[in-house]
């Protein structure tokens, strides 16, 4: 019997939703098989069955259900006869499958081959769950998705088949009319038959299981092949490549072979390997003997050494630094390879570095220099207007009387509040004036025991015009009479003036919450003076150790050099100088000093 | 003018401020001062010859952008800028933008003084001729479409008799529409009307 796609009529069987139908006892009549009269067994037509199968066991394994289901509906007379699967993937048996699947109908039911019901909905699954042979009378019933298959049931024979001794699924006969009904005989057959094609599945899936094995070993083994060709390939266009020195030797000292970029790296030419009077023991000078000791030893024990630095003796005498690895080729034998970089050019490289170093610190000393002078700059500008602001009112104050009294029309009164204010202006310009003296007058490099509050209060009244500017409110918390810190008053001053600022300039784009900076100083838990400038600002990002970086900035008009010269000041008084981030937003600068000594 | 003129101070330290009051009080002017160009900006405008003496360095609004919102809100008010530390390419941008002097701290008292009567005087000149341009558009509104018609005409060159014959009516007619334009006018000869029409045309120019 044949499917066509045409016949075939797809029954969604999962779409019907099951209801609750009659119990299962009301459709099933099995006890009747006993009763029915049945026919004698007729072992010829069941032999035949058996060739049946084998024969289709020999020439197309994957017709073996099919078979089976045809043998069914001949041997039993029935009007369509199939199997039913549990399966997971739609193809394999599976115990733990949802779904019973129907990979060979014959008779009349053939053009739902492909179908199948759910597992715990349908006859099957009652087979299975009993794992015995049932017969059923009109089991659409108790399944009422099976309603719309045609022609409907009269009988339906199932019997349990198994596979490597579990019920997987059943095989069935169905009658569509009352003209035949199953007997004891019927269930003796099928459940034979049944057998036969379970032990003729098994065998073919083993069969099936060997062919994939041997395409996998010959699949395996030609990707082997490819690799060590392709090894060899690669090897060798390594060799050719000259990129590194390459040289084939043995564990005794003999050089078997080289290329160029060897030659050229110890300046020995091809006639010289060819002679066969290179050995890589004479290349070495008798200081590095013990180091190319180790390095056999540990070829010998692991097959490979890792690179390590070394020299080798140039033909002229002069003595070359390398890096040098190698392999033995297998196990057991005593030939390898070795592979050699050239490190002259590095260790000049490493030289120059060292001098670039030196020069780099001169520039960070002079780019110290230059800084404190630009920021004395900035801040001369805002001195300038600090101080303009006072004198500008005296000098208002001053001519306005004067005019009036030209005009000999100065009250007393006017003239007393104008005096008033003209000494009010004076005093705070002179008070600016003092503290640039002081800021000035120190001299650089002069360390004396400083209170770091009355630092801090000095940086923050030069930074005073700053905060009201960019409208960024300060929030102090000095703690009280901490011991005093030996240090330059101007280094400590442009460290600090620096963090401010930077705390106010980080907050210029800030709109959405307060523009607070804040100033503690505290002692830490080594005893050590702190202080720690925290500003709501953007932040420095994941890595905010890089603002110590020279040159590192975030700022539009940086320079990049403001907190590495404060760190090195820091240090340079033995303290530390380090950021975190403030939660939720900005950073936070803290510096530590030590305490001068002798004091408490 | 009826009103007398008013000087306003802007500067947020409070002692420039004051001392400022107290100098252009002390040549009798009257000064009103703020502490900043918002706080200036909810007043309304004066109905006075005005104008403004303020600091470049304001907190919040500076001073050239509170230059840039006048102008904005058409409040044409001359601005004298005083400054602890303007550079040049700020002064220039002040200037540029129709400020009247820009004076360093510290300065004369007399350079700040003439600028302020320089602004006041500039901002009277400029109110009369508002007022002049106001009193002309009215007078020339109260005109019949009819004689404002033959005003133009007679602008432009045509003599009556070409006028007449444009508007199919007779000389005499247009004769009398012309005296009756004048006299509404107040033109004294025909060069006046002239000169009027021309102020009236002025600024409409521009505008459109």
């Amino acid at each position: 019997m044949t499917q066509s796609a045409k016949s075939k009529r797809e029954v969604q069987l999962e779409d019907s939703i099951p209801e609750a139908g009659a119990p299962l006892e009301s459709i099933l009549c099995t006890e009747e098989l006993r009763g029915r009269p049945s026919r004698p067994p007729d072992y010829e037509k069941e032999n035949r069955a058996f060739v049946a199968l084998m024969s289709a066991l020999a020439d197309s394994p994957s017709t073996i259900f099919q078979t089976l289901a045809e043998t069914i509906l001949d041997i039993t007379q029935c009007d369509s006869a199939g199997l039913s699967l549990l399966t997971r993937d739609g193809k394999k048996p599976d115990v733990c499958g949802k779904r019973f699947y129907w990979p060979a109908i014959a008779g009349m039911w053939n053009p739902h081959v492909g179908g199948g019901t759910p597992r715990n909905f349908g006859p099957c699954g009652d087979v299975l769950d009993q794992n015995r042979t049932l017969l059923f009378r009109h089991f659409e019933r108790r399944y009422p998705y099976l309603m719309p298959v045609i022609p409907a049931a009269e009988e339906c024979l199932l019997v349990p088949f198994y596979v490597a001794g579990q019920a997987v699924g059943t095989i069935w006969a169905i009658t569509h009319s009352d003209r035949h009904k199953f007997d004891a005989e019927d269930d003796r057959v099928m459940a034979s038959l049944g057998k036969f094609a379970s032990s003729a599945y098994q065998a073919l899936g083993h069969i099936e299981d060997l062919k994939f094995q041997v395409v996998e070993r010959e699949k395996a083994e030609a990707a082997v092949r490819e690799l060590a060709n392709g090894l060899e390939a690669k090897f060798r266009c390594l060799v050719d490549a000259n990129i590194m020195g390459i040289f084939i030797w043995t564990l005794e000292g003999r050089i078997v072979d080289a290329n160029e970029a060897f030659l050229h790296i110890v300046e020995y030419d091809r006639e010289d390997l060819v002679s066969g009077r290179m050995r890589w023991t004479d290349l070495t000078p008798p200081e590095w003997h013990d180091r190319d000791e180790h390095a056999v030893a540990e070829l010998k024990a692991l097959g490979s050494a890792k690179p390590y630095e070394k020299e080798y003796l140039q033909k002229g005498g002069n003595r070359v630094p390398v890096l040098v690895g190698g392999a033995l080729f297998e196990e057991g034998r005593n030939e390898g390879v070795a592979f050699v970089l050239d490190l002259s050019e590095q260790k000049r490289a490493q030289e120059n570095w060292k001098e670039a170093q030196q020069a780099l610190q001169m520039t960070q000393v002079e780019l110290a220099r230059v800084s404190r002078l630009t920021t004395m700059g900035e801040l001369a500008a805002s001195i300038a207007h600090e101080v303009n602001q006072p004198l500008t009112a005296v000098t208002n104050n001053s001519n306005a009387c004067l005019r009036l009294l030209a005009a000999r029309n100065l009250e007393p009164e006017v003239l007393r509040r104008a005096l008033e204010e003209i000494v009010a202006d004076s005093t705070r310009a002179s008070a600016v004036l003092a503290r640039i003296r002081a800021f000035i007058k120190k001299t650089p490099g002069e360390r004396q025991e400083l209170d770091i509050n009355e630092v801090i209060q000095e940086v923050l009244a030069l930074a005073r015009l700053e905060f009201s500017d960019n409208r960024v409110l300060l929030e102090l918390q000095l703690t009280k009479a901490l011991p005093p810190v030996l240090a330059d008053r101007v280094q400590l001053q442009q460290v600090l003036l620096n963090l401010i600022m930077n705390g106010i300039e980080a907050m210029n784009a800030v709109t959405d919450r307060p523009r607070l900076l804040w100033v503690r100083s505290g002692i830490d838990e080594s005893g050590d003076v702190l202080v720690a400038v925290g500003d709501l600002g953007t932040g420095l990002g994941l890595e905010p150790d890089r603002v110590f970086t020279p040159f590192f900035t975030t700022k539009a008009n940086g320079m990049g050099m403001g907190l590495p010269i404060s760190r090195s000041l820091i240090e340079g008084h033995g303290g530390r100088l380090w950021t975190t981030p403030n939660d939720p937003h900005g950073a936070v600068f803290s510096l530590t000093l030590p305490v001068a000594a002798g004091s408490p | 003018m009826t009103r007398a003129p008013v000087v306003f101070v802007v500067d947020d330290d409070p002692s420039v401020r004051s001392s400022l009051k107290f100098l252009i009080n002390s040549v009798g002017l009257q000064v009103e001062s703020f502490e900043s160009a918002e706080t200036f900006l909810q007043r309304k405008p004066p109905d006075a010859p005005s104008c403004l003496v303020a600091d470049v360095r304001l907190r919040g609004l500076s001073g050239l952008d509170f230059q840039r919102e006048l102008a904005a809100r058409n409040i044409p008010i001359p601005i004298v800028f005083v400054t602890g530390h303007g550079d040049i390419p700020m002064s220039v941008r002040a200037m540029k933008a129709g400020a009247i002097e820009f004076l360093t701290k510290p300065y004369r008292d007399q350079d700040l003084l003439d600028a302020v009567r320089i602004a006041l005087e500039r901002d009277r000149t400029r109110r009369e001729q508002e007022k002049d341009l106001t009193d002309l558009r009215q007078r020339f509104d109260s005109l019949t479409p009819r004689e404002q018609e033959v005003i133009s005409m007679v602008v432009s060159g045509m003599l009556n008799k070409q006028i007449a014959g444009e508007l199919r009516t007779a000389e005499n007619t247009v004769k009398v529409h012309r005296s009756r334009a004048m006299a509404k006018m107040s033109a004294q000869s025909f060069a006046d009307l002239v000169r009027m029409i021309e102020k009236l045309k002025g600024p409409a120019k521009k505008a459109s």
